[in-house]
């Protein structure tokens, strides 16, 4: 009988052990022990060790400070609930946090307000003194500053689609003398190509006769680059990803004009013309990139040509301006809400014990010197050929043996916490080749279209407690309610009425659309006032 | 609960105890069990001798308790994780931002604001009709399936091909959520075998609202009908084989032997997972609904328990809100539960409690 009992008790124990002990906490090893800081980044194991990297060893010498850096994945990173309660973890790079985030962290003490440590910081002082639309761009709603932001001026976000198409199939229908490419020469067949959206819809159409497995016009709905958003907006409104924008300084939604309804209408036919295909909507930006390779596309829209087709068919491709509107003929070009300026690049939590050792190391980073090895990788590595000094302007090499330029940016760069402002180029830091390109592109074609002038991208807004509170409501529910009713519309099996389009989509989201126009106007105006 | 801790104690007993305590120990049992059902309810007074109900229980206590250890861990587990983490649902009464304790002198209270933000949500109606059709129609397609297979597969006579049907009905059930979706993409979405085969647009069905469902459901009963079947085929193993050969003798064929031996040996079984079933009507899991919602299917795919995870957990989310909608989905499962535990003690009069 004792005999059982202690067989039971035994079994009682190691049972209730296994049942507790996955509530053991796990705390990061003793590794990161012994050292002045450190730091919690969110990157993916291709990039390389931040503790290896030239750049960040570099900084180390030159402010004498002792950063240890340990990673999550993004993953692993999005599934923390609360990350800023990692114990011994002194700051958080590549954060992440919304407004709405920051702003409750800081009230709560949790992340500290670096704007009290500004004295320590002589770059950033400088940068807020002299910027003040990046200044309110970081304040949350208690006037504090609670991240180190990411500033990249290039101006290229803006517009982050161009419109690509196959030149050697429009070659083939030339030499068929087919009528849907009369007036188009061979020799027209260059990069600036100028076609009225009807013209380009019977080259479509001949694409999928002669080409049954291409898709005739390819995007990624909805994603930041290389969305949908010049092909609506060559109807004469200036679509986004956010469908809202900024006409004559009041913030507007694209959704509420006739010509985006008319836009939406003009896709359903396509998508029934099969020009457009059902990808467009599912598709993820790896599967569009992957899809892309072989040369399937007859036309697509992305940010440069050379992720989407492989290297030896990067020549097939020229690209073409801004669609004309038949009914107008005029050029229309959407203006992407993606900022230039983005925050939460870099909290320092509370538990740091020495914050001003901390943030006098960061302010480092907002040197261009430094700046520009985060952003594309050391000079040590080879991302730029060797100055003589620190202060000769750094010249990318873009010569990385068999990686193409992204791979080797991918693996070498860190990103995060930079400030490379509209200045800094041609002085500081020279443009990659290819982005001097796509800029040379816009200036041409883009930037003077019918748009420009009345409307403006939304830039970083500063919104009150109650206002974060209403978007969190309202913004993210109107957004997936306009996306669903789009989708829903094109791949209908008849096309979109205007009751329908004003009962179910502007009616049963009219207060959302309100509220947040309203928002976001009080936002812009005080935005206005404050960079008088 | 005095019953079942009887039982045990006997056969607990019975394996091992010696031959001459057997008979005695069994005894015991019996009077401690009948001791719970006698007239005198245990009220007995000391005046006749015989030990009051409380007395026996505690004597039997002593001597056996310690049999009560191998419940143990069941309830510790119990209690961690299914009771200690329920505190939790406090947050729905709160303004709580990621990070806070749930009990602290900051904590703000607001009653049930979050509740009443949830319900004035334009498109709470929207949420509930579209959890409620979809587990309705999937509790309606999936309950039936597997009591079906399980008696179809009870009557095969070879036991070989039995057993082989038997795997190939389950095997789909291990593969899991995230390959399984996966495949439907494959075949059923864009660029997919059926897109292929059509060639062309139109077969897009993840991005269609009304073949959501229609895939939710059959997928998911394709995958788990030969691993639910399991428990019936079990229930039927026990089945009396004399009852059968009664049958057969009377002239019973095997059709007729199904309905009126085979139905009635597992109905009570039946019951009790119709019963539990009902209890988990309201929520269908929402690892799968997210995997498979698009912004085209939308309007069918977004449930209560999706609104909870795109609320509660993003990163503008409000914790609050996703609690009181999660909550109110439990309170409903709550309620269908004993309504249908109710329903069944008056009509089956079977009941889990």
């Amino acid at each position: 009988m004792k005999n059982k009992k202690t067989v039971a008790a035994i079994f009682a124990a190691v049972m209730c052990a296994a049942a507790v002990i996955p509530f053991s906490a796990c705390a990061y090893k003793d590794e990161d022990e012994g050292h002045e800081f450190t730091v919690l980044t969110v990157k993916e194991e291709t990039v390389k060790d931040y503790n290896t990297m030239p750049v960040f060893r570099e900084l180390a010498k030159e402010t004498g400070k002792d950063v240890y850096w340990i990673y999550n994945t993004s993953m692993q990173y999005s599934n923390n609930s609360n990350p800023v309660g990692i114990k011994g973890v002194d700051a958080i790079y590549h954060a992440g946090f919304s407004n709405l985030q920051l702003y409750n962290y800081g009230k709560r003490g949790k992340i500290a307000a670096i704007d009290q440590y500004l004295k320590y910081m002589p770059n950033f002082s400088k940068i807020l003194d002299e910027r003040p639309d990046i200044k309110q761009a970081l304040q949350s709603p208690d006037e504090h500053i609670y991240s180190l932001p990411r500033v990249e001026e290039m101006g290229l976000k803006q517009y982050p689609n161009l419109l690509f198409i196959n030149k050697v199939w429009i070659k083939e229908l030339i030499d068929k003398n087919d009528p849907s490419v009369s007036g188009i020469k061979a020799e027209d067949l260059k990069d600036g190509l100028k076609l009225k959206r009807s013209k380009y819809k019977g080259i479509l159409e001949k694409f999928k006769q002669y080409h049954g497995d291409c898709v005739p016009l390819a995007f990624v709905s909805g994603n930041w680059q290389g969305n949908e958003s010049d092909f609506i907006a060559s109807f004469g409104v200036p679509e986004n990803a956010e469908h809202k924008t900024i006409v004559n300084d009041k913030i507007t939604f694209t959704v509420e004009s006739e010509n985006w309804f008319n836009a939406i209408k003009e896709m359903h036919e396509w998508y029934k013309a099969e020009l457009i295909r059902s990808s467009a909507f599912t598709q993820t930006q790896d599967e569009f990139l992957a899809r892309g390779q072989d040369g399937r596309y007859g036309s697509f829209y992305w940010w440069e040509k050379e992720t989407v087709v492989s290297k030896n068919l990067r020549d097939d491709y020229i690209m073409l301006q801004p669609l004309v509107d038949d009914a107008t003929g005029k050029q229309y070009v959407g203006y992407s809400n993606e900022q230039e300026i983005e925050k939460s690049e870099c909290v320092i939590l509370s538990a740091c014990k020495d914050k001003a050792g901390l943030l006098r190391y960061f302010d480092k980073f907002f040197e261009s010197y430094y700046s520009a090895q985060i952003n594309y990788g050391s000079i040590e590595s080879g991302a730029f050929e060797r100055p003589k000094s620190k202060d000769d302007m750094l010249i990318p090499n873009d010569d990385h043996g068999r990686q193409s330029a992204d791979d080797f940016r991918m693996k070498n760069a860190p990103y995060g916490v930079i400030y490379l402002g509209k200045e800094v180029w041609g002085t500081g830091v020279q443009m990659e080749s290819r982005a001097q390109l796509r800029l040379e592109r816009l200036e041409t074609y883009t930037k003077n279209n019918a748009f420009s002038g009345t409307i403006k991208p939304i830039p970083n807004l500063n919104y009150t407690e109650e206002e974060l509170d209403l978007l969190s409501r309202y913004e993210t529910m109107l957004g997936k309610n306009i996306n669903s009713w789009v989708v829903n519309r094109i791949i209908a099996a008849s096309a979109p009425s205007v009751s329908d389009w004003q009962n179910n989509l502007i009616k049963a989201n009219k207060t959302a659309m309100e509220q947040v126009k309203k928002v976001n106007q009080d936002a812009y105006d005080r935005y206005l006032d404050a960079i008088k | 609960m005095e019953n079942c801790c009887g039982e045990a104690v006997i056969s607990a007993n019975i394996g091992t105890a010696q031959p001459s305590d057997n008979e005695k120990l069994i005894e015991q049992a019996y009077e401690a069990l009948a001791g719970g059902g006698s007239e005198n309810g245990g009220k007995v007074s000391a005046n006749n001798g015989k030990p009051s109900k409380w007395e026996k229980w505690k004597d039997n206590f002593k001597r056996r308790g310690w049999i009560l250890l191998f419940i143990l861990p069941a309830l510790v587990y119990v209690l961690i994780f299914c009771y200690a983490p329920m505190y939790g649902i406090l947050i729905a009464f709160q303004n709580y931002h990621q990070g806070d304790s749930i009990i602290s002198g900051d904590t703000v209270w607001v009653g049930w604001d979050n509740f009443n933000l949830f319900f004035s949500d334009p498109n709470f109606w929207n949420y509930f009709s579209n959890t409620f059709l979809l587990c309705l129609l999937g509790f309606l397609v999936g309950f039936p399936l597997p009591i079906i297979v399980a008696l179809l597969l009870n009557s095969v006579r070879a036991k070989k091909v039995k057993k082989g049907l038997q795997i190939l009905y389950y095997a789909p059930h291990f593969i899991s959520l995230v390959v399984m979706v996966g495949m439907l993409k494959m075949i059923f979405g864009s660029d997919g075998l059926l897109d292929k085969i059509a060639g062309g647009n139109g077969l897009e069905l993840f991005l269609k609202p009304e073949a959501f469902r229609p895939l939710f459901i059959f997928s998911g009963n394709w995958q788990d009908f030969g691993w639910s079947a399991i428990i019936y085929l079990a229930a039927l193993s026990g089945v009396d084989p004399a009852l059968h050969e009664a049958a057969k003798v009377d002239g019973a064929s095997r059709f007729r032997r199904i309905f009126s031996v085979d139905l009635p040996a597992i109905a009570p079984t039946i019951v009790m997972l119709m019963i539990l079933s009902i209890g988990n009507l309201m929520s269908c899991g929402y690892e799968k609904v997210i995997l498979m919602q698009t912004d085209g299917n939308r309007v069918t795919s977004e449930i209560i328990s999706t609104f909870v995870y795109n609320f509660g957990l993003g990163a503008d989310g409000k914790p609050g809100l996703g609690t009181a909608a999660g909550l109110f989905n439990s309170v409903i499962n709550v309620a269908l539960l004993i309504i249908a535990n109710f329903t069944s003690k008056k009509l089956a009069n079977q009941s889990m409690w």
